[in-house]
């Protein structure tokens, strides 16, 4: 059976480990020899929105696992643009290549996609819904700071109502028994109650505050999220609140020595730059380990023992 | 003639009674089989807030069809899970069934998140999962979000 990743939903606790288990393995491969693991295979990188980060990481991963990549970055540059169905792109795509990566406006498509063809699919963004590659690389980096992730006390700050990433990354954490979280948001964008009202078999102690200075003595780590403006109902709203969410060194003098500081990026100013050079910033790492965990997805789907 | 005689509507020799109709139900269930196409010049009577020892009060209705199509039941049980369907041959209960939501719903309800696949592309089924049986919670297989079955509309 062809190996889709579509929902964080679909994965048991095992399934997540045993991702978390192969980065580690992947990183631990040198380069030159990783050149060899897919070479001759081809990956259709089809963005029917643009998500210029996702899509580097994705291609990148494959070109050096000894892949290639074909597919489009837009819409716009495609048939779909002329009026093609959506399953006849899939159809077509499917005869050039190995493995389908689809990010897309519409919630679901990934599954469609996946549901409509024999090729593996994995899901890069559909929509508000999913994103599982971004949960899984938030977890592996989670992972390898830590050594662990169950017991680590985490704070989410920002756009807590609306944010995917968020949402996404509460639900694994508390399977792998997370139980004790601090929320940091202005009030209209908290996050939603039905989050919180889980049935995991142990109590889930949230935290929620406004400011953001009582997660950095308390935290092993921030994960920070961008406050977007269109989320106001005018501007005067989002100017009261846009700067108590945004972070800097000076704060982060109250942190505990092993703080770190997640971010799904692209920021804007939610971390200021000052921060960057400090020993807690992670979120450049993240980013890179979003191209191990990729690897580590795509040697899975394509069954190579590493 | 009993109280109970005269307030029950006519018995028919044969046919589909959905009894055990909470109250207010009934005209829900009726447009249901208002919509289907094999009932057209079917002979339907529907009875409304008869006593009921189980519910308080319930609604009635007696269909002259020996049959009704296996999504007509399915959408029956959407709209009022638990009702009674009798089958009833020469004045009979032959027999008697509890329809329940069934736990995949292929292309019964319309998912009601604009940004949903299956609101978008044109022959996609829809796909529900019964994910709460007791609060009557369903899932959108594609969008994953989360609805009560009452807010869904059906597709007929
Ligand atoms: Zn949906």
């Amino acid at each position: 059976m062809k190996k889709d990743v579509i929902s964080m939903h679909d994965l048991t606790l095992e399934d997540v480990q045993c991702y978390l288990k192969t980065a580690e393995k992947v990183e631990q491969i040198p380069l030159e020899e990783r050149f060899r693991l897919l070479s001759g295979k081809i990956m259709a990188s089809l963005f029917f929105e643009a998500s210029t980060r996702t899509r580097l990481s994705f291609e990148a991963a494959m070109y050096r696992l000894g892949g290639n990549v074909i597919g489009f970055a837009e819409q716009g540059a495609t048939s779909v643009s002329k009026g093609e169905s959506f399953s006849d792109t899939i159809h077509t795509v499917e005869s050039y290549s190995d493995v389908i990566v689809i990010r897309h406006p519409r919630e679901g498509t990934a599954r469609h996609a996946a549901q409509i063809s024999f090729l593996p699919v994995i899901n890069a963004g559909d929509g508000t819904n999913q994103h599982p590659t971004q949960t899984l690389l938030d977890l592996y980096t989670i992972k390898k700071n830590f050594n662990k992730i169950e017991g680590l006390r985490i704070a989410f700050v920002g756009d807590l109502k609306y944010s995917r990433t968020v949402h996404s990354l509460l639900q694994a954490l508390m399977k792998f028994k997370v139980n004790e979280f601090m929320l940091v948001s202005p009030e209209s964008l908290r996050l939603p109650e039905y989050l919180k009202k889980v049935n995991m078999g142990f109590p889930v102690t949230f935290v929620e505050t406004k400011k953001l200075e009582d997660a950095i003595p308390y935290a092993d780590i921030i994960y920070m999220t961008r406050i977007q403006r269109e989320r106001f109902p005018d501007d005067i709203e989002y100017e009261k609140v846009k700067d108590s969410f945004c972070l800097n060194a000076q704060m982060l003098k109250a942190a505990p020595e092993g703080l770190k500081v997640l971010h799904p990026l692209p920021r804007v100013n939610e971390i200021a730059p000052d921060v960057d050079s400090t020993p807690h910033a992670e979120y450049f790492t993240q980013a890179k380990n979003g191209l191990i965990m990729r690897q580590a997805i795509l040697l899975n789907i394509f069954e190579v023992a590493i | 003639m009993s109280d109970k005689k005269i307030q029950m509507i006519p018995k028919i020799r044969s046919g589909i009674v959905i009894d055990h109709i909470p109250a207010g139900d009934g005209v829900r269930i009726l447009e249901i089989l208002e919509r289907d196409p094999r009932m057209k010049n079917i002979p339907v009577t529907f009875g409304m807030n008869y006593q009921s020892n189980k519910l308080g009060a319930k609604d009635m209705i007696k269909i002259q069809k020996d049959d009704l199509c296996e999504r007509t039941i399915q959408h029956i049980s959407l709209v009022s899970p638990g009702v009674t369907i009798k089958r009833i041959r020469d004045f009979e209960v032959v027999e008697k069934v509890s329809v329940q939501p069934p736990h995949d719903m292929i292309n019964l309800l319309k998912c009601l998140n604009p940004g949903c696949i299956t609101q978008n592309e044109p022959g996609l089924k829809s796909k529900f999962i019964l994910t709460d049986p007791v609060q009557n919670q369903v899932t959108c297989v594609y969008c994953e979000r989360v609805f009560s079955i009452h807010e869904l509309s059906p597709i007929i």
